[in-house]
């Protein structure tokens, strides 16, 4: 942020998401960055929506960004209402807790992302079993949640041969 | 019916007690339509005995000086050793105040507030801001301060700062996004002695969220709500003017922010005023209580009464 602590407004966001923007493009595809909120004292809604909410919806499906130390109440509030208006799901960190905040995941996509969230790395077929659904099924929930930026998605060998898709939790 | 010692002038009574918005609205009703075309003279009763909650401090200012921008006379007369005189000027009430108002007594000759500016915890002076300028990047923080000074002996206090700058931020934010006049807005905000009760309230003196709202709702899903359903759907989901701008928290942000304190909201609008009271965690429409065809008042005008214990 420029050295500053607190953040207010748009006009004060745009320069700050343009800098993460053009950080974040020298990163290869897949890469997870972990944006570190310590120090920040304040910051409104609306800087909030531009510098970081937006930023982490224009890389989702291709680059997977998380928050960490994110302990003040008021900043986590209003990222979690600004990514909840604008759709687009934030993952934060605090130590070795994770969460997601802003968008919901819809109520049949619930189970399949607290169980990715548990771990490191999810196998479709895993999943399937222990929900007691099909591959086809659990396979679609994956998908969705990997498309509106919940997961990450990296292609894996299957059993057969041919390549699976691997979901994993952002950071 | 009003009663009038003069064609053409009306008075505003208020009592001899503490007057919060209530008791204000009650005061202005009783008075009849000052800002209307009736009256050319106005004239304010403010007895000995009379505190002025701050809400009603900033919508009595916003008040008076509409009533000079229509150009009417407005007289404001203070019982004989008035103590809202005293804390008025302490708050800056006076430096803000249109020249052309008659003060009776007399005017302070100085002002309380410059003499004495930021060195009370339990108050603040009024700030004042110009819809029609840029917003001055101190204003917020400022406010922010004078309320964790007045919390300072609270474990909370940091937390509670941190909430009162996301609720005048939209509140400030909201006052350039809707009122459309040229006329000041003002912020101010009171802490109780023990700081176990902050109220804090933005006034302006434009055409209202609802006027402004209105018509960029047309023939959308908001479009039939009543104006009091309306003015809790601000709160609760944060309605825009922009619904295409998927960024706008509206009022929604200040609300969710409020609610966390348990915060009730008063808002005042042209001829309106909704009191909702939190429950459940948010701001509903079966707990708002609301009062219609109220004599005119330009502008929107916000108070949240935070209980912190």
């Amino acid at each position: 942020m420029n050295g500053e602590t607190s953040g207010w407004d748009r006009d004060q966001a745009i320069p700050v998401a343009a800098k993460l923007v053009s950080l974040l493009e020298t990163l290869p595809e897949r890469s997870v960055a972990r944006v570190s909120m310590a120090g920040i004292e304040r910051m409104d809604a609306s800087f909030a929506a531009e510098a970081i909410v937006e930023v982490i919806g224009r890389f989702r499906k291709s680059k997977g960004i998380c928050l960490v130390d994110l302990s003040n109440k008021a900043i986590r509030l209003n990222i979690d209402l600004v990514a909840e208006r604008m759709g687009i799901p934030v993952t934060v960190w605090n130590g070795a807790e994770v969460e997601v905040i802003g968008l919901k995941p819809s109520a049949g996509n619930r189970e399949a992302l607290d169980y990715a969230l548990a771990r490191a790395e999810v196998r479709t077929a895993t999943f399937a079993d222990v929900a007691g659904i099909s591959i086809a099924n659990a396979s679609t929930k994956f998908k969705q949640l990997w498309e509106q930026g919940f997961l990450m998605r990296i292609e894996g060998a299957a059993d057969s041969g041919g390549v699976e898709f691997l979901y994993r939790r952002i950071g | 019916m009003a009663t009038s010692a003069l064609i053409g002038e009306c008075t505003l009574e208020l009592q001899g007690s503490w007057v919060d918005a209530w008791k204000f609205e009650k005061a202005l009703m009783r008075c009849g339509d000052a800002l209307g075309s009736l009256y050319h003279t106005i004239v304010i009763r403010v007895p000995s005995g009379c505190s002025l909650m701050i809400d009603v401090i900033i919508r009595l200012l916003s008040f008076c000086n509409q009533a000079v921008a229509c150009t009417k006379r407005v007289r404001l007369e203070f019982g004989e050793a008035s103590r809202a005189l005293g804390y008025l000027n302490r708050i800056g009430f006076f430096d803000h105040l249109a020249p052309a108002v008659e003060v009776t007594p007399h005017r302070p000759i100085f002002s309380g507030a410059a003499i004495h500016r930021g060195g009370n915890r339990g108050l603040v002076e009024i700030e004042r801001f110009s819809p029609d300028k840029p917003v001055e990047q101190n204003l917020v923080p400022r406010l922010v301060a004078a309320v964790t000074r007045g919390c300072s002996a609270r474990s909370d206090v940091t937390e509670i700062g941190d909430a009162m700058y996301s609720i005048f931020g939209e509140l400030v934010k909201n006052v350039f996004d809707h009122s459309r006049t040229n006329l000041d807005a003002y912020a101010a905000l009171q802490t109780y002695p023990q700081g176990n009760r902050v109220t804090v309230a933005v006034s302006d003196s434009g055409i209202g969220i609802l006027s402004s709202l209105r018509p960029a709702l047309r023939g959308g899903k908001w479009d039939n709500l009543s104006d009091v359903d309306l003015v809790v759907e601000i709160f609760r989901e944060g309605i825009s003017s922009k619904p295409e701008d998927k960024r706008g928290m509206g009022l929604k942000s200040s609300a969710r922010h409020a609610i966390g304190f348990r915060a009730d909201l008063d808002v005042r609008l042209l001829n309106q005023r909704v009191l909702l009271k939190p429950s459940n965690n948010e701001y509903q429409p079966n707990m708002a209580y609301s009062q219609d065809q109220l004599p005119l008042l330009w502008g929107t005008h916000i108070a949240f009464s935070f209980k912190l214990d």
